[in-house]
This record gives C-alpha cells, sequence and structure tokens, in this order.
C-alpha cells in the first residue's frame, strides 16, 4: 500500500458543555499520513492546539482496537465515518485524500446530550440494560456448564447479537434517534438462550418501557442502524424483539 | 520476610478449609458495610455484582462513560478452566502446575491452586449470565488450546471472549444497580485513598464531567484497576488505562509486588510512525498456523514474497525444533528482538518480522481439495480453498490486519513485532487479596498475586473473574466480620477532609505550571526511556541510566507540562497529567525493581543472567522471592521479601528446544 | 402490562399503524378490483351496481365507515410517531447521510403517507361524497334506477388536473408501499430469510408498483379515451 501525506481541512463541533449553544470550527490540519487512524489525527491536530495555547477538541475513546464502544464520531454525515462495520478508532486516513473538508459532529439526540465538544452522555445505555438486560442469577446458583445443551445455531446467533458494543453508532445514525437495534441485540441474545427463558417476557416489556423513557424515537425500519453498525448486527434482532415484545404482551398481566 | 497468610494444610485442602472457618457476616450486618469497588472490568464488575447480590452495600467506580468500557472488553482468545470436558486429561493440578511453569516459578502456589479451583466454577456462571461462548454441533461448549499447555482448556467466544465475558459480569452489575444494592458512579476518577487509623475508609474521586472532587466512605476499598503497561506509551492497554489508583495505594502504604514483571506480547501490528497512539494486538491463536520468518541477508530491499523459501530464516523453527513458532510469549517476543536488532528486521522501520499464512493456505487447500474430491486442483485453486479455511478461523483478525495496515494479509505476509501487553506485577496482597494496608484489597490484573514472571494465554480473564466472583466474597467477610460494629464514618472526618485538599491542591499545581510540553510529550518520552532500557532485555547499565533519566523527565515535567482549560469541567487534558505523574514515578520503581533482580525469568531478561545460546537463566537460589517495594517517599524505596516455596511444583529450567 | 399500556409504547403503536397498515392494504386490493369495471365497455352497468351495492350493503357500510376510522387511525397514529421521533432529535446534524445508508423511500414514508392523506379527503370528497350526499345523476338498467356514478368518474377524468392529482397520488402510494408493506411485516416480526424474498417482491411489485400503476391507469385510460 502506497503511504501518502494529506492536508486537511476539518470542520469540528466546538461546545462547551451540556448548556452552551456549540457551533462549528474550522482547523486546517496539514501533514497527514496515510497511515494514522483518525483519532490519531486529533491526536496531532490536540497536541497543535495545546501547544497554541488552545482548548484542545474533546473526545471519548479508550481501547483504539474497535471493541470497548466508546469512540463516537458522525464523520461526513456518517456514524464511524465512511468504512462500513467499522469503529471511528479503526478507521483510518487511507479513507481520505488530500485537500479532503471532513465535518466531525457528535453523535445528535436527545437522549444523548452533548458533555463537551464530541463527547456524549450514552449512560441511557446503562439504564436500559438496568432495566432487564440481564439473567437474574446471583453468583454460585450456576448449573454446569454443559448440563443444558444450546443448538449451534442459537448459540451463534446469540453471539452474533451479543457482540453489539454499545456504541450508540445505531441511534446516531437513525433519522429517528431509535434505540430498537441496540435494545433488540440484548433481547435477542437473551431470548435465544435457554439461561434466558424465564425472564424474557418482563425483558422485552420492561426494556422497552426503558427506552421510550429515555426518550429514543421509534423504529421505522429504515436499516440505517444496521448500515452504520460496526459490528453489523442484524435488523432481524428487531424482528425478533418485536415478536418477543407482542408475545409478552399478549400475556402479561 | 512478608506473611502471605497462607492458609496451613495441604495445597488442595487450602481453599476449602479457607471457606470452612472463615468468619461470615450475617444478612443484617452485610446491610450496614459499605464497600468501594474502583474499577468495573472482570474483577470489579464481578465483585461488585457478587458483593451488591450478598447485600454489601457498594459503591462502584469507573472512569470510563459505562462500566461496559473496561479494558477487560479487549481481551481476544479465551479463558482457561479446568473442566476436563475434552477427555484430555486436565484437571486442576494440570492448570495449576502449567501456570505455577508458564510464570517461571515466581507465582504464589496456593493463589495459583485457588485460582484452579475456581477456574471452573467461573465457565458454569458465565454461561448461566448468557455469555454466548463457542459450542460444537452436540450443543456443548467448545475448546481450543492456547499456548504453554498440552490439553484443551480454553473456552472462547470467537475473537471477543474479553467482550462477552465482560458484558456478562456487566449485565451482573447493572441488575444490583437497578436493585440497589450497587450505586454506580461512572465517568469518575479515584484519586486516593483515605486512611482513618490505619484502615482505607473511603477515598477521594473526580467527577470528570463537573470537575467536582467528591469524598466517599467505605468500610473497605477494593481496587480493580488493571495493568499498568500504560507506562510505556505504546503498549496493547486501553488509552485510559493507569495506574493511578494503585499507584495512590503505594504511595499510602501499600507494597508494590514485582513491578518489573512485564508481558511483552509477540505478535502485535508494528508501529507505524510517531503519531502512534497504541498497539493491536492480533491474538497468540495466529501462531498456530502461522510461520515467522525474516530474511537471510541483512537489509534485504526485495518484497517478502519476491524471496525465495531457501533465502528465508525460520528462527524459532530454527532455535526451537520442539516449540518451533509456539514458544511461549516471552520466547517468542526475544527472538524477534534479536533478529530486529541483528538487522535482519523487515517493513520500512525494520522493527518487524514476517508471520506467514502461505504455507497454511496451501495445506489447508490441499486437505480442502482432498475433502471436496478435487483431484485436479491446481496451485490458484488450492490457494483459494486455503484461503477460505483460514478466513473461517481468523477471518476478523486478518480483516483488523488490512483495516489498520492496508496491506491485505491474504496475499502479503502479515508484519509482526512484539509490544507491551499486560504486567504481572502489581499491588501486593496477602492470600486473601488484601494489600498491606488494612481494609484495601486488589483484585485482577491490579494484584501481582497469580502469574508470577509470565502470564500464559487466556489466564487473565480466569483471574479476574475468580478475584472478583469467587474469592472476595470469602475473604472480604472474614475481615469485615470485625467491623461490623464501626458506624459509618461521616465524611466531613479531618482525613477525608486533608486528603480532598491534597488532592485539590495537585490538580491546582497542574493547571498553574502553564509550561510549554503537551503531557503526551512527557508520556511519550518515558515510554521511550521504558522500552528501551527496560523492555524486552534490561542490563545493569542501562537500568541506571533509565533511572536518572526518568527522574530528570518528572523534574521537566512537574516544571514544564502545560495543561490546558480548568479543574471544573470535562478536562481529558488534566486527566492524563495526572496519569502521567504517576506513571513519572512508577517507571523509575520498575527499573529499580529490575536492577535489583539479578536473574532472567518470565517476561524479566536480565542480559547479564543468559545461557550460553542466549536464554533466560532463573537464579533461584538469590531470587526466589516477591519483590514488594514500599513507598518511603519521593524516589525512595525500601524492600520486603516474601519467599516463594515450591511444594508441589519444583523449579526446573524451563527448555523448549 | 395492560393493553392500555402495550399499545401506547412505541412498539404498541408501530404494531397499530403496521396492522391498519396492513388493512388498508387489503383494502386496496379491494378497491382496485372494483375500480376495474370501470374500464368494462356495458356504459357503465357493471360498476353502478356494485357502487350501489357497496353503498346500501349494511355489513360493508359498516366496514366502509371502519375504513375511515382506520385511515384516520393510521395517520393519527403515524404522525404521533413522527412528532415524537423528530422530538428524539432535538438538534439535526450538518452533514446527512442521504441514501448511503437507508433507501429513499423508506425516509418519506410520513411526507407521502401526508400526501396520501390529502389526496384521499380530495378523492372521497369527489365521489363517496357525492354519491351519498350529492346530486347524482340516475341512469336505469333493466328496469331498475342506479345512481349513475360511473358517467360522474367519466367526466371527472376529463379533465386534466383531476387526472394529474389522482396520478400524483398514486405515485405517493407506490413510494409509501414500498416501504410500507416490509416495514409492516417487520414491526409483526415477520423476519426470515426464507421468506424475505417473498414479502419484497409481495410489498415491492405489488403493492409499490401494480396496485398504484392499476388504479392510475383508469383516469389515464379515461381521459385519452
Amino acid at each position: 500500500m502506497e503511504h501518502y501525506n494529506m492536508n486537511l481541512n476539518l470542520k469540528v463541533w466546538r461546545q462547551k458543555n451540556k448548556n452552551d449553544k456549540g457551533g462549528f470550527e474550522n482547523y486546517q490540519v496539514p501533514g497527514i499520513s496515510s497511515e494514522m487512524s483518525f483519532l490519531e489525527m486529533f491526536d496531532v491536530l490536540n497536541e497543535r492546539l495545546i501547544n497554541e495555547g488552545k482548548e484542545p477538541i474533546a473526545f471519548d475513546h479508550d481501547c483504539r482496537e474497535g471493541i470497548c464502544g466508546s469512540c463516537s464520531m458522525h464523520i461526513n454525515g456518517r456514524a464511524h465515518g465512511p468504512w462500513a462495520g467499522t469503529t471511528t478508532c479503526q478507521l483510518h486516513m487511507r479513507a481520505f485524500k488530500d485537500g479532503d473538508t471532513i465535518t466531525v459532529e457528535p453523535w445528535r439526540a436527545g437522549s444523548f446530550p452533548v458533555i463537551k465538544d464530541l463527547t456524549v452522555d450514552r449512560s441511557a445505555f446503562d439504564r436500559i440494560i438496568e432495566a432487564g438486560g440481564f439473567i437474574s442469577v446471583n453468583t454460585g446458583n450456576a448449573v454446569d456448564a454443559n448440563a443444558i445443551p444450546i443448538d449451534k445455531d442459537k448459540a451463534d446467533a446469540a453471539f452474533a447479537a451479543a457482540a453489539c458494543i454499545g456504541c450508540g453508532a445505531c441511534v446516531a445514525a437513525c433519522k429517528n434517534a431509535s434505540a430498537m437495534l441496540f435494545v433488540s441485540a440484548k433481547v435477542s441474545q437473551l431470548a435465544l438462550l435457554p439461561q434466558g427463558h424465564p425472564e424474557k417476557e418482563s425483558r422485552a416489556l420492561n426494556m422497552v418501557a426503558q427506552m421510550d423513557k429515555e426518550g429514543f424515537g421509534s423504529c421505522t425500519n429504515t436499516g440505517a442502524c444496521e448500515a452504520e453498525c460496526p459490528k453489523q448486527i442484524s435488523l432481524t434482532n428487531i424482528a425478533r424483539l418485536n415478536r418477543e415484545f407482542i408475545a409478552a404482551g399478549a400475556v402479561s398481566k | 520476610m512478608l506473611n502471605a497468610k497462607i492458609p496451613a494444610g495441604s495445597l488442595n485442602d487450602k481453599w476449602n478449609d479457607y471457606k470452612g472457618h472463615c468468619k461470615l457476616v450475617n444478612p443484617a450486618n452485610k446491610r450496614k458495610l459499605e464497600v468501594i469497588i474502583v474499577g468495573t472490568g472482570l474483577a470489579g464488575a464481578s465483585a461488585a455484582a457478587s458483593l451488591g447480590e450478598l447485600g454489601y452495600k457498594v459503591k462502584a467506580f469507573c472512569f470510563q462513560d459505562s462500566a461496559r468500557r473496561a479494558h477487560s472488553i479487549a481481551a481476544q482468545g479465551g479463558i482457561n478452566a479446568a473442566k476436563n470436558y475434552q477427555n484430555d486429561g486436565d484437571s486442576v493440578f494440570r492448570l495449576f502446575y502449567d501456570t505455577v511453569k508458564g510464570g517461571d516459578y515466581r507465582a504464589r502456589e496456593a493463589n495459583v491452586h485457588r485460582l484452579a479451583e475456581v477456574s471452573t466454577n467461573i465457565i458454569d456462571q458465565c454461561v448461566a449470565q448468557g455469555v454466548p461462548f463457542a459450542r460444537e454441533y452436540g450443543g456443548l461448549l467448545s475448546n481450543r488450546s492456547f499456548g504453554g499447555t498440552q490439553v484443551q482448556r480454553t473456552f472462547y467466544a470467537a475473537g471477543q471472549t474479553g467482550q462477552q465475558l465482560l458484558l456478562g459480569a456487566y449485565s451482573a452489575l447493572q441488575r444490583q444497580v437497578s436493585l440497589g444494592n450497587v450505586e454506580m458512579f461512572a465517568r469518575h476518577e479515584m484519586l486516593d485513598i483515605v486512611k482513618i487509623d490505619g484502615k482505607a475508609r473511603g477515598i477521594i474521586a473526580r467527577d470528570l464531567v463537573t470537575g467536582k472532587l467528591e469524598r466517599h466512605f467505605g468500610h473497605a476499598v477494593l481496587l480493580c484497576t488493571g495493568g499498568y503497561g500504560n507506562v510505556f506509551y505504546l503498549s496493547t492497554n486501553a488509552m485510559g488505562s493507569n495506574v493511578t489508583a494503585a499507584w495512590k495505594a503505594h504511595r499510602q502504604g501499600a507494597y508494590f509486588g514485582n513491578p518489573c514483571f512485564t508481558q511483552i506480547h509477540p505478535t502485535c501490528i508494528p508501529v507505524s510512525g510517531d503519531h502512534q497512539s497504541k498497539l493491536t494486538l492480533m491474538s497468540e491463536s495466529l501462531r498456530n498456523d502461522g510461520r515467522i520468518w525474516v530474511p537471510k541477508k541483512k537489509d534485504d530491499p526485495r518484497k517478502p514474497n519476491e524471496i525465495p523459501e531457501e533465502e528465508r530464516d525460520y528462527y524459532l523453527e530454527r532455535r526451537y525444533p520442539a516449540f518451533g513458532n509456539l514458544v511461549p510469549r516471552d520466547v517468542a517476543s526475544r527472538a524477534a528482538k534479536e533478529r530486529c536488532d541483528a538487522g535482519y528486521g523487515v517493513g520500512s522501520s525494520k522493527q518487524a518480522v514476517y508471520l506467514d499464512f502461505s504455507e497454511a493456505f496451501s495445506r489447508y487447500g490441499h486437505i480442502e481439495a482432498g475433502k471436496r474430491g478435487i483431484h485436479n486442483a491446481d496451485a490458484n485453486m488450492l490457494y483459494k480453498l486455503g484461503v477460505e479455511v483460514v478466513t473461517e478461523k481468523y477471518g476478523n483478525l486478518f480483516e483488523m490486519y488490512a483495516k489498520i495496515t492496508g496491506e491485505d494479509p491474504y496475499v502479503v505476509p502479515m508484519r509482526i513485532y512484539p509490544a507491551v501487553h499486560y504486567t504481572m506485577g502489581g499491588l501486593w496482597v496477602d492470600y486473601e487479596l488484601q494489600t498491606s494496608i488494612p481494609g484495601l484489597y486488589a483484585l485482577g490484573e491490579a494484584n501481582f498475586s497469580d502469574h508470577g514472571a509470565n502470564r500464559l494465554g487466556a489466564s487473565a480473564l480466569m483471574q479476574g473473574l475468580a478475584d472478583g466472583y469467587f474469592v472476595i466474597p470469602y475473604t472480604l467477610g472474614n475481615n469485615l466480620a470485625d467491623d461490623i460494629s464501626t458506624k459509618a464514618i461521616p465524611t466531613t472526618h479531618p482525613a477525608f477532609e486533608a486528603a480532598e485538599k491534597a488532592v485539590q491542591a495537585t490538580i491546582d499545581t497542574f493547571l498553574n505550571i502553564k509550561g510549554t510540553k503537551s503531557v503526551d510529550h512527557f508520556h511519550k518520552k518515558l515510554g521511550k526511556i521504558m522500552w528501551e532500557k527496560c523492555g524486552m532485555a534490561r542490563n545493569e547499565a542501562n537500568l541506571k541510566e533509565a533511572i536518572v533519566e526518568i527522574q530528570e523527565l518528572r523534574k521537566e515535567f512537574w516544571k514544564d507540562v502545560r495543561v490546558p482549560g480548568t479543574a471544573n469541567e470535562f478536562n481529558p487534558e488534566l486527566e492524563k497529567a495526572g496519569r502521567v505523574a504517576d506513571f513519572l514515578e512508577l517507571g523509575e520503581l520498575m527499573c529499580l525493581d529490575a536492577l535489583n533482580r539479578r536473574e532472567s525469568c518470565g517476561g524479566h531478561f536480565r542480559e547479564e543472567s543468559q545461557t550460553e545460546d542466549g536464554e533466560a537463566k532463573r537464579d533461584d537460589e538469590n531470587f526466589s522471592y516477591v519483590s514488594a517495594w514500599e513507598y518511603k517517599g519521593d524516589g525512595q524505596y525500601e524492600l520486603h521479601k516474601e519467599a516463594l516455596e515450591f511444594v508441589e511444583c519444583k523449579p526446573t529450567q524451563r527448555n523448549y528446544k | 402490562m395492560k393493553w392500555s399500556q402495550f399499545f401506547g409504547t412505541s412498539i404498541g403503536k408501530k404494531l397499530l399503524v403496521g396492522a391498519t397498515g396492513f388493512f388498508l392494504c387489503s383494502f386496496v386490493l379491494v378497491h382496485l378490483a372494483g375500480n376495474f369495471q370501470l374500464l368494462y365497455n356495458d356504459n357503465g352497468e357493471a360498476f353502478n351496481a356494485y357502487a350501489a351495492f357497496m353503498g346500501h350493503n349494511h355489513l360493508i357500510q359498516f366496514i366502509a365507515w371502519g375504513l375511515k376510522l382506520v385511515i384516520l387511525l393510521h395517520a393519527g397514529i403515524a404522525l404521533q410517531l413522527t412528532f415524537r421521533n423528530r422530538a428524539a432529535r432535538p438538534v439535526r446534524y450538518a452533514v446527512n447521510p442521504g441514501n448511503q445508508t437507508s433507501s429513499w423511500f423508506s425516509r418519506q414514508m410520513a411526507i407521502m403517507g401526508s400526501i396520501l392523506l390529502i389526496f384521499i379527503i380530495i378523492h372521497l370528497k369527489d365521489f363517496w361524497y357525492l354519491f351519498h350526499y350529492g346530486e347524482v345523476p340516475t341512469v336505469t338498467y333493466k328496469g331498475e334506477e342506479y345512481k349513475d356514478l360511473y358517467q360522474v368518474v367519466q367526466v371527472a377524468f376529463k379533465e386534466l388536473w383531476i387526472v394529474i392529482i389522482y396520478v400524483i397520488g398514486m405515485i405517493a402510494l407506490s413510494f409509501h408501499l414500498v416501504h410500507g408493506f416490509k416495514s409492516a411485516c417487520q414491526t409483526f416480526g415477520l423476519n426470515h430469510v426464507k421468506y424475505n424474498g417473498l414479502l419484497n417482491f409481495i410489498g415491492v411489485w405489488i403493492f409499490g408498483i401494480a396496485v398504484p400503476v392499476g388504479f392510475a391507469i383508469i383516469p389515464l385510460i379515461i381521459y385519452f379515451k
């Protein structure tokens, strides 16, 4: 792969805190190597801002290997940028060319208020998990791990759903800021496994109720979440959530 | 000599006897006891969930925006357990033995045995939580093998085992949050321990969003804050991984155990330039099928595919014919460094070796052609069939490699180089996981206890969860049973006041230096010193130099660092400044420890202590102990020793030839 | 969870939109079948008899009123959800992905639905209201007198602007159903790799194309006749 350097024009959302109105600021960023990751490009810019006595740009990031779900940038209109199945930290500057203008915004959702610049508060996701994204089994209560065989296809499907990293790209990408893909991934994972069956009804009802309470929009099945999900969580999970929800609603008291 | 409070009796009975005799706290009293848990990785989340279930009042803290993002999430390969589901001769004793031996006889036997005992419960617990481990067609759990073992005992969920285990523990934790047993403080960083009458009784934490300092009381404090590999700046750790909690505890009197024991993982994607912010691991499992080589000619300018077979040096196979490419991590790492230092490195930086799958493509291609009854397959066809098999096994890793490097590893061999991955050292703890400060505990990677001088693959996850789910619920109760009459101490206590003031003063100092260089500037410099002089190979002269250089760098840091922004806002640079300040002290202690340990063992390679053909040479006579360092003021440390006794595993020199 | 709570949730509301949507889908099929009688060369006898039957049968009348209620329910809940969805993102993006991540049709459901609603009101006023409450000429077949709705239609569709309104209405119907049918299936959990092809075919080719074209072709034929 040929390496090259590029000069970029960055248009970044700056916002002091959640009460600030915020706005875009432009930065000329010269000499960016195609080998850098997108966040390393931000490191370079931040280093410069610090040296110039300015405030660096705040953004969430941690593992930088695409699994922790911290990073969360809306890049040129795309959650996590132009590469499919990729988090922002794994997006590399090869995706851009000299002279490009890149607009970077925070995840936009009423349920994800901006904390500062590109950092948003995604604690709504934690509260949704609290509402039922678990199996109630205290430590020490478990039977032998091989006591209940699980159909491999179902185990694989459960794993595919469980791969969700909770980054919120589905919400960011959805025109309705809906959290259905996130909720459905957890409901699906636990509904597919026999261990999750005893609580499957209350889980579906409670998690959806909490999702609504947090103010996320509703799903209009556009599929943007699936297209932007860095872990390529499938829309079939949303269908499964709907089935679980209907079944639970029909029999719950 | 330090007393680790190891129960008497035979290794097999110690833990059972302990559980049978330890003191208990009745449910009504548990409700009155408050426990602070810092860190929500595998150890922290599992401890918080388990203690919450028991009825303790738990407060859990993490600096990330959610408990689910702790760096345990990034573990790829798997988790060991002595289930013997494969009927291949595994047992608690074998897992115990492999771990002690893999740790090059620098771990505590009793702890490791307990770890092996509870390993089986972990798998049961995780499956019950809905962790989707890989399964066979019959619906039962699948296993694979990892380095340093002869059995298949590793449970896994594709290349995302750590993620799945953490999400399991996280869901158990969130359940306790919803039940009101655990109060969760995300985006909070612990900045000091509060000690009252010699006991740990709380912490000072900073709300990272508002910048406000908070005081939290606890009858006990658990540090589950992970390792300190980021002292090297570049490592496979997350950007936020830090030593601050452990280091603050150390400064308050907790001994630091074996700080120089660092694991360098042989297969990481090499550094591509000065901009590099972190390194990415390529799973150990790749060494099952990939062959590692460098050109036989120095500074060979040719592309890898242009170098004919006879001009390639498969140096691991050459040096270690018995184990070949599957030698343990420390051995493989040193061998790569040796080749690169000798001038045979590849890639633009010359700090890399090839990990080549072309033989695997053709081998699997032949097998696949045979299976499908294709008898006249040409090379192209065989390659295609082989690629299919390799994709099935390692597809996600190949994809990640391609994203990061822009090269197609199916066509061009991967370039890899060793990188800092894990720290076996950590806060010294006794058998009960209590540090030398009463009431302060350390769990998971934050303690030093189970892996000796080298950790085996798939054992970190096992240890984190063992400590949190199955050890601390007993050992904490045993100690808190004596504390049931202690009422919650109000945080207006002078000790809280003083601690908060000191933390505030440090923050103010950072902001008032208004120097000329960024925090990262110092971090990178520290990392370079550590990597070059306290990295894969260490010697007396270098370590002594490093200590001086670190001291100077530290001075410069406190004079010239520039921390923008203010204290009362979300300020990531301020967070980093605090962490790097602690790394600048830890780095010195690591060098000091490495200097003191004039033997080679596991990940610690002293050039002065090697065999004639360049292998690590242990010195059991003089160094069969745990170094536990006590902080005595800036740059002053006192060494305490915990003697290691090996009753069941008699130390032998490791040999992989 | 009580039913009242169930249908108060976002998914519950979507189920109502989906269920009413399915009902309306079945209705357009019946409606289209009836409309094709406008193309018979029988001077409107079949069509007018059909209209009289539809207008006087009590069961049909009951369903017809129910239909109007269903339309209002469908539109009302959908609009409520739409407003809620917009409120879920108080600050909009400066750059949007356009068609890179979702189909254009899927994002225009509210717009197309609104156009459709306006069209339906016009349509009801033009024919249904006139038929029931207005002045309609009569015609006699085999000794029986019928309201000559057929003639009303023939006259109306000689007006270019009415034809244009109807064609626009049917374009809106097409765009609405290209996504709407599949979307309702997904809302009811009907997503299975074995049947998705069939559902997709029904959604796009039957409801998205054949039905609207079928409707639109009638005014066009009458206009150009």
